[in-house]
């Protein structure tokens, strides 16, 4: 009885050091958020007051309307870019992942040993000769120069092929045997049952993308072109004393990721925690 | 199915559906190859090649002369970017320890038994799918002149209250902690995965053996997660060199030349001073070094992990 009060007082106290440190992980957020909705001349006032005192939405207002920077340019930029990168990767990273996964061809497995190897190349070992193709390719200062790469990711050819071979073999080959096709399997079968897997791979290229802020700062000359991630630093240096509007722009840059780490948390977790994303 | 058979087949006849399978095959894959070769495989070929040449503003390709080692000689003979280099060391000495212990220590506590315990996860996970610039906005106001950090060292009465990512000495190694507590949640949920999967009959085992927590942690714990360990060390290192982002967005190099780091220098001497042969010539050493210290890593793993 004693020992089990005692285990459970134990239990309580690390709860609260753990808690504590949580807190302190997630502080820059909620002071981040706190601050959004503040006139700016509260943003550093002492004590810290996390909720507003004088909620106002002004910040939100400077945000997208001002003379000097198009952040709603930037916001919707960075939406079609990561958007057509979902869309892109959606499609050839699992046909691709498929094709080494349930297609039989020569020189399949060497193929695969070579992707795997680009694996290990760092990406910034890149950045000069990618500029060099982006040029020739015409695409420099476009935010195809941001899509095509990220499209190619190796990694998640190597995931979801991962996932697709453990789906059983017996299931494609029957439907071989019954006369489907490989892009009618592909389609109507592996994908539907590797959703778990796919899901993952989806969100963390949302955040990468949406978060990438070497490919921008590069490969994208044009303001009117630019993303979030390097307008947001403008933007920040610009409003120097609006600390209130610099809080919103962190913010709303922050938002869509935060909101889709809500709702899927069971897919950003259990991705790393399997082992399945790593890096 | 096996390799073998695979390996075998060019030689002999294929049948009709043999080679129509193959035909789909490379159907599905061809239009990755392409892409794959245009950004990935020729970049990383002409990443050796212009270390070997003399281009300058990126893209002016007449005059190309190939120079021999000219680029690198350079390199270890210029003081700044020697300091950047050592710069880096400095970070990586930092950052990995830090990471690595951290990671480790929050997993542990967390997987003995908590409540929230999901709560808790998703605190510590959350910085590592934010956007680093946003977040350095904030950081900037929380430690400057005017923000709380500040205010608390006047509180406690410190006679020099520091400003840490505008002082020539604290600069780099805030930066490196704002990178550990940015990445820290991947390392962390690794851990905790790992943690999971060590049985708690060894545990127990030990504990009714009288091992104290510290030899529990040391003797049973640790050497079952070690395969972890091995692979969070290698990322880590990796994670460490590739911190151009971090830095840009914190402190851009400064002050004065405090900050500026091996990815720092090599965008800069390629996009600032146009001198592309010579940056490449320093991506280049770069990843010579991840490499050697990964293959060391990877004879060293006998001593110590347990598979």
């Amino acid at each position: 009885m004693n020992l089990r009060k005692r285990e459970r007082i134990g239990k309580w106290v690390l709860t609260i050091v753990m808690l504590v440190l949580g807190v302190l992980c997630i502080y820059p957020f909620l002071f981040m958020i706190a601050s959004t909705f503040k006139p700016s001349g509260d943003v550093l006032s002492t004590p810290l007051q996390l909720i507003p005192k004088n909620f106002t939405l002004m910040n939100i207002e400077t945000l997208f309307n001002n003379e000097y920077y198009n952040f709603g340019d930037w916001y919707w930029n960075t939406i079609v870019m990561t958007g057509i990168t979902l869309l892109l990767k959606l499609f050839i990273i699992t046909i691709t992942a498929y094709g080494f996964a349930k297609i039989r061809f020569p020189g399949r497995d060497a193929i695969f040993l070579v992707l795997l190897a680009g694996l290990m190349i760092p990406g910034d070992i890149m950045i000069m000769p990618r500029y060099i193709i982006f040029k020739n390719l015409g695409i420099l200062n476009t935010m195809w120069s941001l899509i095509l790469p990220a499209a190619v990711d190796v990694y998640f050819v190597f995931l979801l092929r991962q996932a697709f071979v453990a789906i059983p073999d017996s299931i494609s080959e029957a439907a071989r045997i019954d006369g489907c096709s490989h892009f009618t399997i592909y389609r109507r079968m592996i994908l539907p049952l590797a959703k778990p897997s796919i899901t993952t791979m989806l969100l963390f290229s949302f955040v990468w993308s949406w978060n990438d802020y070497m490919g921008p700062y590069l490969y994208i000359s044009d303001l009117n072109k630019q993303m979030l991630s390097v307008g947001i630093k403008l933007f920040a240096a610009g409003q120097a004393q609006d600390y209130g509007a610099q809080m919103a722009g962190a913010t709303i840059v922050l938002v869509p990721v935060i909101v889709a780490f809500f709702f899927c948390q069971r897919y950003f977790i259990e991705g790393v925690t399997s082992g399945a994303v790593k890096g | 199915m096996s390799t073998r058979i695979h390996a075998a087949l060019p030689h002999k006849k294929m049948s009709n559906l043999e080679k129509k399978e193959a035909l789909t095959g490379y159907l599905f894959v061809t239009p990755y190859l392409i892409a794959f070769v245009i950004f990935t495989g020729i970049p990383f070929v002409s990443a050796f090649l212009l270390s070997f040449l003399n281009v300058k503003y990126i893209t002016k390709l007449d005059g190309l002369k190939f120079v021999g080692l000219k680029n690198f000689v350079r390199m270890f003979a210029s003081e700044e970017t020697m300091a950047a280099l050592g710069r880096t060391a400095i970070y990586s000495l930092i950052y990995v320890p830090v990471i690595m212990v951290l990671s480790f220590g929050l997993a542990y506590l967390l997987n003995k038994g908590v409540f929230f315990k999901k709560t808790i996860r998703s605190m510590v996970f959350l910085p590592y799918i934010s956007n680093m610039v946003a977040v350095a906005v904030v950081f900037q106001l929380l430690l400057g002149p005017r923000g709380p950090f500040y205010l608390l060292q006047k509180f406690f009465g410190v006679e020099d209250p520091v400003l840490p990512l505008l002082s020539l000495k604290w600069a780099l190694p805030t930066v490196v902690l704002i990178s550990v507590w940015k990445s820290i949640g991947l390392n962390f949920l690794t851990y905790l995965g790992a943690l999971q999967g060590v049985p708690v009959e060894l545990v127990e085992a030990a504990q009714i053996d009288g091992a104290s927590k510290w030899q529990q942690i040391k003797n049973v714990v640790l050497p079952a997660v070690s395969p972890t360990t091995f692979f969070l060390l290698i990322s880590s290192i990796i994670t460490s060199m590739q911190n151009f982002t971090v830095i840009q967005a914190l402190t851009e190099g400064k002050p004065g030349q405090s900050t500026v780091v091996m990815s720092v220098n090599i965008v800069r001497t390629a996009f600032t001073k146009y001198e592309t042969s010579y940056a490449a010539a320093q991506a280049l050493v770069m990843f010579a070094i991840v490499m050697v210290i990964t293959i060391i890593q990877w004879y060293g793993q006998k001593k110590w992990v347990n598979y």
